[in-house]
Formats: structure tokens, C-alpha cells, sequence
């Protein structure tokens, strides 16, 4: 289990773990995130993670979605939510979010990139 | 010279299917299938068939009656991709569609996408309203709305 208690979601579709990573956690996506309403099973998860990251004051989560076949508008929505959350911390509760990307999955070369125009500083992309 | 003339002609599947969103991922795989035996630009073929997954989301999302039908044609010269998606939708559903196209079709797809980000991460309603500025960006494509006097919404986008 990883510092911040964050446990895994699987099911037949999705599968999302996080681990402890140097100053903060990593998070990796594989499957396909194509439900009607995904933000039941993500909007929690990265509910648990924004709190966890304020409370024990870590630095970075590194959010890999290179296994990820594919993420439908209402998922990036909820990328999106989580994102824009690093709008409201105060300086000494920020911390960065780097997305992971495929460059031979052709929506994370398209879509993924879009997401460090929401927060300017708060996210990476590689 | 039979040959010929058949493969200059215009490719197309049509699917017509009752709204259920578990079809949705299976129609997704068939075109993408479909396009890789009709496109030679394998990223071409993977942002049309997350066009038309978008497209399909939005049709079984706000149908109303039971049938969703898309048509897709590839012209094989050109390599120009059409999409039309047809669902019959309420009134309301009607005019919720009316203000996000309009929203969405004018403007630097990019800025109007990442706007639209914005503005549903703010909502709780469950809905995004984000599907047709995404495929608007990552397609580059012309999105056109018809919604005929029977309330049959007609969305499409030609890709080039």
C-alpha cells in the first residue's frame, strides 16, 4: 500500500494503481476509461489523492496513462476537475502533476497535451 | 478496368443500432477495423474512430426513441472521411445541443476546447458537454449540425 492509503480500482475494463514515487505518488491508468459516467469511480479517486497530497505536504504525482487504449470526454472531464484543483492551494500546498504519455497512442498525443493549459506551472507532460 | 472503377468509388458502412452504451465500445473496434482496411494514415484512422465514438456518445446519451444510426464514407482517392451520426432527441435535448454547437463551432479550436474543459470541470451535473470540441481540435475537421422538423438531430464532420 502506498503512503497516502489510495487503493486500487479494477474492474473489467480499467485497471488504476498508485505507488509510492520519491516526494510523492505515482499513478498508472490501463484499460479503457469509455463508461457513460466515469466520474463516479474518478472524481473519488482523485478526490483521495488531492487531500492526501495536501495533508502530507508531497511535491509530485506522476499520472501514467500510457497504458490507457482510450479516455472519452466525460473522463477528461474528470482529469480536467482534478487539475484545475491546484488552482485554489496556496503556494506551500502546491504540488506538480506530470503526465506520462504514449506517443504511439494517437488521443494521448492529442488530448493529453491540451491539459497543461488549464493550471500554467501545475502540470507536465512527457 | 472493372477493378478499377470499384476501387475508385466510394467506401462506406452503415450501422443502425438500439441506444445501449455497451454497444458503443464494439462500434468503436468496427470502424476502427473498417478503417484500417480503407485508410492507408493509421493516426488519421485512430482520430476518426474517436470522432465517431464522441459522436456516438452524444446520440445514445440524448436519444430518445430507439435507434442510433452512423454512416461512415471514405472517398478513396482522397482519403476524406465523412461521419454522420442520426438520432432522434426531446425538445430539450434539442436546444442544449443548439447552444453547445454554437458555443463550440467558432473560434480557435484549441482555446474553445480548452474553455470548455474549464467550464466542466465546474459542473455536477454528470454531463461535460466536451465531446464535439475535443473532436473539433484533435480532428481538425468541419463539424455541421441538422436537426430536421421531426426532431432528428444530424451531426457530422468531414475530415480531410
Amino acid at each position: 500500500m502506498n503512503q497516502l492509503n489510495i487503493q486500487p480500482i479494477s474492474d473489467d475494463r480499467i485497471k488504476i494503481e498508485a505507488a509510492d514515487i520519491p516526494d510523492g505518488l505515482g499513478v498508472t491508468f490501463a484499460g479503457d476509461i469509455d463508461m457513460e459516467d466515469p466520474g463516479i469511480i474518478l472524481d473519488p479517486f482523485f478526490d483521495r489523492i488531492h487531500q492526501g497530497m495536501i495533508s502530507k505536504k508531497l511535491k509530485e504525482v506522476k499520472a501514467d496513462f500510457t497504458g490507457l487504449n482510450f479516455l472519452n470526454s466525460s473522463g477528461i472531464k474528470s482529469v480536467a476537475k482534478w487539475i484545475m484543483r491546484l488552482s485554489d492551494l496556496s503556494t506551500d500546498a502546491k504540488y506538480r502533476i506530470t503526465i506520462v504519455h504514449s506517443k504511439d497512442i494517437t488521443w494521448q498525443v492529442t488530448s493529453l497535451p491540451t491539459l497543461t493549459f488549464l493550471v500554467p506551472g501545475g502540470v507536465k507532460i512527457e | 478496368m472493372p477493378d478499377i472503377i470499384a476501387n475508385d468509388r466510394e467506401g462506406y458502412i452503415e450501422l443502425k443500432f438500439g441506444p445501449r452504451w455497451k454497444y458503443i465500445a464494439c462500434v468503436r473496434g468496427f470502424i476502427q477495423n473498417f478503417l484500417a482496411i480503407s485508410i492507408v494514415d493509421q493516426t488519421k484512422a485512430d482520430k476518426i474512430a474517436l470522432a465517431a465514438s464522441e459522436l456516438l456518445e452524444n446520440a445514445v446519451k440524448y436519444a430518445s426513441r430507439d435507434d442510433t444510426h452512423i454512416l461512415i464514407r471514405v472517398a478513396p482517392a482522397t482519403e476524406k472521411i465523412s461521419i454522420l451520426v442520426e438520432n432522434s432527441a426531446t425538445p430539450q435535448s434539442i436546444t442544449t445541443l443548439r447552444e453547445v454547437f454554437q458555443k463550440i463551432i467558432k473560434g480557435d479550436p484549441l482555446q474553445v476546447y480548452v474553455a470548455q474543459m474549464k467550464e466542466a470541470a465546474v459542473r455536477n451535473d454528470g454531463k461535460s458537454y466536451l465531446g464535439l470540441a475535443r473532436i473539433r481540435y484533435e480532428t481538425g475537421g468541419e463539424l455541421t449540425l441538422n436537426i430536421t422538423e421531426s426532431n432528428v438531430v444530424k451531426l457530422a464532420i468531414d475530415i480531410e
